[in-house]
């Protein structure tokens, strides 16, 4: 432990405590998720091998670019337009409207999750501007591979769209 | 010893890791928000603003640095600095979404950012030779693979990967030598 001064102590202590917060937030979130529809996910996948990537590849534009401001509180209200790259994989979306509050100055570079109409994580997106207007996104495990989410975060339950 | 890579991350889901990194780094922070504000307070709240806006965004922490999290946290640092400046106000969008804006007790800052704060601020990076930047920014700006980054900058990637390191070392060690001027 460091010797810091009482000030900086003091803000360490308040960050620390936010922090603490917002982990067990989010464990809490995790454990909401209906074990119902965990159990029917699990024994789909187990019946119909198949499924995840056949999800995967039937995913419209517009679903992809739904799944921004679903994922992401920052981009509401920006309606994304998304192009197919790769069908099922990846998406080229460009927003009509940039974010009006962004969380950051320079938006290039920053990854976001993308979330599906059960509100489950599907995917991200790594913005290619630094005005945020222009995006890269890439489905399911893709997203996993691009580094944008870890594998533990893709499915996860999400009823709202996430900050930061 | 635990490197910063390492506790970021536990930090994923360990806040008194992320609490270590903060332990750590503060007091370097502080002083360069101080040697550009030259007010205490202001230096205060951008400190929390940029550890703020790195528990939020430690996900995104890369290793390019052999385990140090020191390129990572002063770039974020001078990236609230020049936010504050463009707003006109001090960065606070992480502490508000973090909740602790008014958590710390102690009078609001009324600083008020100036251009003043940003003189000198890229002459460390823009001491480092074309090749070296050029790399360090194609890895750490763009994001690329050492691979992608050594197609592009005609070397190999191990020679890349070296450069970068190197560069991010010199760039570290004129920041300290120029907080070390302001003081």
């Amino acid at each position: 432990m460091t010797d810091l001064l009482p000030e900086l102590s003091r803000l360490g202590d308040t960050i620390e405590r936010a922090a603490a917060a917002q982990v067990a937030g989010r464990s809490r979130a995790r454990r909401h998720t209906p074990r119902k529809l965990l159990l029917a996910v699990a024994v789909a996948l187990v019946a119909i091998p198949g499924l995840a990537y056949a999800a995967s590849t039937l995913i419209s534009n517009d679903e992809v670019a739904a799944g921004l401001p679903a994922g992401t509180k920052m981009l509401q209200g920006t309606e994304p337009r998304c192009t197919v790259v790769r069908q099922g994989v990846e998406y080229h979306c460009v927003l009509s409207r940039l974010p009006a509050d962004p969380e950051v100055a320079d938006l290039k570079g920053t990854v976001e999750p993308t979330v599906d109409a059960t509100k489950h994580v599907n995917g991200g997106c790594r913005s290619l501007t630094s005005d945020g207007r222009v995006w890269q996104c890439y489905i399911g495990q893709a997203a996993v591979a691009e580094k944008i989410i870890g594998p533990d975060f893709l499915g996860e339950y999400s009823p709202t769209p996430g900050v930061g | 010893m635990t490197t910063d890579a390492q506790l970021l991350a536990a930090a994923q889901t360990d806040a008194h890791a992320f609490r270590e990194i903060y332990d750590r780094y503060a007091e370097a922070i502080h002083r360069f928000h101080l040697s550009r504000t030259r007010v205490l307070d202001a230096a205060l709240d951008l400190t929390a603003e940029t550890f703020a806006q790195a528990w939020l965004s430690r996900a995104r922490f890369k290793d390019v640095a052999d385990g140090s999290a020191a390129p990572w946290l002063f770039a974020i640092a001078r990236h609230v600095l020049v936010a504050s400046v463009r707003q006109q106000r001090l960065e606070q969008s992480a502490r508000e979404r973090l909740g602790i804006l008014t958590a710390v007790d102690r009078r609001e800052t009324a600083a008020e950012p100036s251009e003043l704060w940003l003189e000198g601020l890229d002459e460390a990076f823009a001491g480092l030779s074309p090749e070296v930047r050029e790399t360090i920014r194609l890895r750490v700006v763009d994001d690329l693979s050492f691979d992608d980054v050594a197609d592009l900058m005609g070397t190999s990637p191990g020679a890349a990967r070296v450069r970068v390191h190197r560069g991010l070392a010199a760039l570290r060690n004129r920041l300290l030598q120029t907080k070390e001027a302001t003081r």
